[in-house]
């Protein structure tokens, strides 16, 4: 099941990567450490005796006569970033009692990529909005190897679509995302986009969510929003690329979803209107389920069945500011969702379906508290469960999420400097309390365009959880990032 | 319209002369009233574009001068007064650099009256929506926000609130050349419990109702921060200082605000101070651009 023929990280190489996490841990604890006052000699005083250079800064005054020129290639946004990736820790995991393989120190990610966001308001009421990504794979990377060692460049784009905005309307068509839902990273109303997290190095839904065709309008009423869309191409979660950690070998090859002439379409509208310290929404959808259900093949030949499952979903959002705190509510109601789907992003749900549909409750709820200016502090709770759990099993039978099943998610943040080292760190788990992951990182931007972040990310997981296979693991990482 | 203008300058030098030759019967109160009046004139119905800079200071030849690159974003922002007695503000303001923050917006509804919370919405396109963020209420002792990182804080940014200080006119003395007023500004308790300030001391232009340069005091009558303001212009008749530089003594850390580009008294539709703003671009930019019609 597991690749025992990886290249191992090398003890130079390990203790690189360890030196480079750490200092860069005590250049930001050193850095955001409270500057003592200047000494200033008893003499000494602002008064007069110092002159201020204005010219300092004078090159905004100046720079504006010349800002007219290239004034195209300011419509673009590019991002250069070198990540490299490693699970450090050597230890053995123990799935089955009696059967237990090593998980060993190795690379996981070396890459190079390139962002690219093009954005044109070509004229009054329109605009061209284009983003891409290209990642070159590197020696070491798990797609590299997956690639028979060998580079492999992997390249998509991500929005591209045009708006038009006139009067109280807006429209946009193409490859976009809708989001829905106030509770910050597990909303369970955020299952509009697929998402994809490839690996561990991605861990907020922000950075995993995919674009997908829509058609979506806005009106803009007096007092409040109707947003609506239509998804003219669902996509569906993509499978765990080979190699990469949640990989596995199954018995029966995942591939996407075979139309075969499917015209399948997700349409849904909210309706959103804000009041004095509070925003509410009401929502419906009829969309398909982001993640697919496999069977096994007929005659278990060939790859595995991908099946699909539609649904409807109504949901209501909500927020309320109290001073400093700010309290976030959503529910949804499912009909007709595949009862044993598996829930935990980025594994296929593989084997035997038990291929019932059932109505689903949910809900997820937290707050987000501004400590200070610069700290603030989130929790989030999400909770769903199926309504008549035990209909339409046949004795002995169970689902695989029974009871109320869920997440919750903290994170922290911490901004020094005037806001170039950022400290943050994120803990999720299960509601079950199987599992834990927890995240420290920092973020220190060199300058206006340089930009590096590292983060250790530890998981702890017990028998049961889907996340068992990454018990005790420890890794660390860094990008280096050059924006312009 | 060229003679319109010259009228209307006549006018404001006249005014500027009546004002200098009745100095001496001006409380520090009245005085402040002034300064505040032609600054809230600049922020109403205004457009503007704005470069903020920040570094570690130090001293050196005798000059203060940054100890580091200085970190630069520059934004642009369009506000508007709203309310009773106009004292309410709505701001949208988005970011044009550094690269990595293009794009985001936020817009803000700030009260005048002390039990309304203030409001703020940020967008980013990697929410893909529009957030509403926790913040400070204005009523309790919490520190006044920072302005997008920087040294200069909404207490240092906002207007209005005299009654709440004890305003004394000191002496009349010179200020990088220019004759001033030095008047101290102590907060009653109601207001010492919000600001970070014990004292305040602002020097202010005799001619041109503009501070120059401002003290800011803390409980142990510190001086922890200095606000220094320069190149003072006459903008829509009105004087005022589009380089901004607060220091903060503590942190050795200042920030300039640059006031690039600032356009008053221009027309700007209710419906632009909305979250629309935030999310939809080409509303945004064709909106911006009706506002830089006006000011062409």
């Amino acid at each position: 099941m597991f690749q025992n023929d990886k290249c191992l990280l090398k003890p130079s190489e390990l203790l690189r990567l360890l030196s480079l996490a750490v200092s860069l841990a005590i250049t930001g604890i050193s850095l955001g450490q409270e500057d003592v006052s200047l000494e200033l000699d008893d003499n000494l005083s602002f008064d007069g005796d110092f002159a201020f250079d204005d010219d300092l800064f004078g090159g905004g005054f100046e720079f504006e006569e010349s800002e007219s020129e290239n004034t195209w290639l300011n419509d673009f946004t590019i991002r250069l970033t070198h990540q490299i990736y490693g699970q450090v820790n050597n230890h053995s995991v123990e799935p089955i009692p009696g059967f237990s393989f090593l998980r060993e120190s190795e690379v996981e990610n070396n890459r190079l990529g390139i962002n690219i966001r093009y954005q044109n308001p070509f004229a009054a009421g329109w605009l061209l909005q284009v983003s891409g990504q290209s990642r070159i794979y590197l020696k070491n990377d798990y797609q590299y190897e997956a690639n028979n060692d060998n580079l492999e460049v992997e390249s998509r784009i991500n929005e591209l679509f045009v708006q038009r905005s006139f009067g109280q309307h807006s429209i946009k068509f193409g490859r976009q995302t809708v989001v829905w839902g106030e509770t910050l990273g597990n909303s369970v109303l955020d299952i509009i986009n697929t998402s994809e997290f490839r690996d561990l190095s991605i861990i907020d839904i922000e950075d995993a969510r995919r674009n997908q065709l829509m058609l979506s309008w806005d009106y803009f009423g007096d007092d409040s929003t109707i947003s609506s869309f239509i998804n003219l191409f669902p996509e569906f979660n993509p499978a765990p690329v080979r190699g990469s950690p949640f990989f596995f070998e199954s018995e029966f090859n995942l591939t996407d979803y075979r139309r075969e002439g499917d015209v399948l379409i997700e349409v849904g509208s909210q309706w959103r209107k804000s009041f004095e310290g509070s925003d509410i929404a009401i929502m419906g959808a009829y969309l398909f389920e982001n993640q697919l259900r496999y069977e096994d093949p007929v005659n278990s030949i060939g790859n595995s069945i991908a099946e699909k499952n539609d649904f409807l979903l109504l949901g209501l959002s909500a927020n309320r500011a109290v001073g400093k705190l700010l309290l976030n509510f959503d529910l949804a109601f499912s009909r007709g969702i595949t009862a044993d789907s598996f829930s935990f992003p980025g594994t296929n749900s593989v084997g035997r379906a038990i291929d019932l549909k059932k109505n689903q409750i949910g809900t997820s709820f937290g707050f987000e508290y501004a400590v200070s200016n610069d700290q603030s502090v989130s929790l989030g709770i999400q909770a769903q469960k199926l309504l008549n759990e035990d209909e339409g099993l046949s004795p002995g039978q169970s689902l695989i999420n029974d009871g109320v099943f869920g997440s919750w998610l903290v994170r922290y943040s911490n901004s020094l400097k005037n806001g170039d080292l950022v400290l943050s760190a994120t803990f999720q788990g299960d509601l079950n309390a199987e599992s834990l992951l927890a995240l420290v990182g920092l973020d220190y931007s060199i300058s206006d365009n340089w930009a590096i972040n590292a983060q250790i990310i530890s998981i702890n997981a017990a028998t049961g959880s889907p996340l068992l296979f990454f018990d005790e693991d420890l890794r660390l990482g860094t990008t280096l990032s050059y924006s312009f | 319209m060229n003679y319109l203008k010259v009228r209307l300058l006549s006018a404001a030098v006249l005014l500027t002369v009546s004002n200098s030759l009745s100095a001496q019967e001006l409380t520090g109160l009245e005085i402040m009233e002034k300064v505040e009046d032609f600054q809230r004139s600049t922020s109403d119905s205004a457009f503007n574009r704005m470069q903020l800079s920040t570094c570690k200071f130090g001293i050196k030849n005798s000059k203060i001068t940054c100890a580091e690159r200085p970190r630069i974003k520059s934004l642009e922002s369009v506000g508007k007064s709203f309310g009773v007695n106009l004292k309410d503000t709505k701001t949208v303001t988005i970011v044009l650099e550094p690269a990595s923050e293009r794009g985001i917006g936020m817009l803000s509804f700030a009260y005048d009256d002390s039990d309304q919370d203030n409001e703020t919405w940020l967008y980013l396109s990697a929410m893909g929506r529009i957030k509403r963020i926790a913040s400070g209420n204005s009523d309790d002792d919490s520190e006044p926000a920072s302005v997008f990182g920087s040294e200069f804080t909404t207490e240092d940014t906002d207007t209005g609130k005299l009654e709440e200080y004890s305003i004394n006119l000191v002496e009349e003395t010179q200020e990088s050349g220019r004759e001033v007023w030095k008047i101290d500004m102590i907060p009653n308790a109601d207001q010492a419990r919000k600001s970070r300030y014990s004292k305040t001391v602002v020097y202010i232009d005799k001619e041109r109702f503009v501070s120059l340069r401002t003290e800011m005091y803390d409980q142990y009558e510190k001086e922890i921060k200095r606000l220094l303001s320069s190149r003072v212009e006459l903008v829509d008749d009105v004087w005022m200082a589009k380089s901004l530089t607060m220091m903060n003594l503590v942190t050795n850390r200042l920030s300039n605000m640059a006031i690039l580009e600032i356009n008053t008294g221009i027309n700007v539709e209710d419906e632009f101070l909305t979250q629309r703003t935030l999310s939809d671009v080409a509303f945004r930019e064709a909106e911006l651009q009706k506002l830089r019609e006006q000011v062409k």
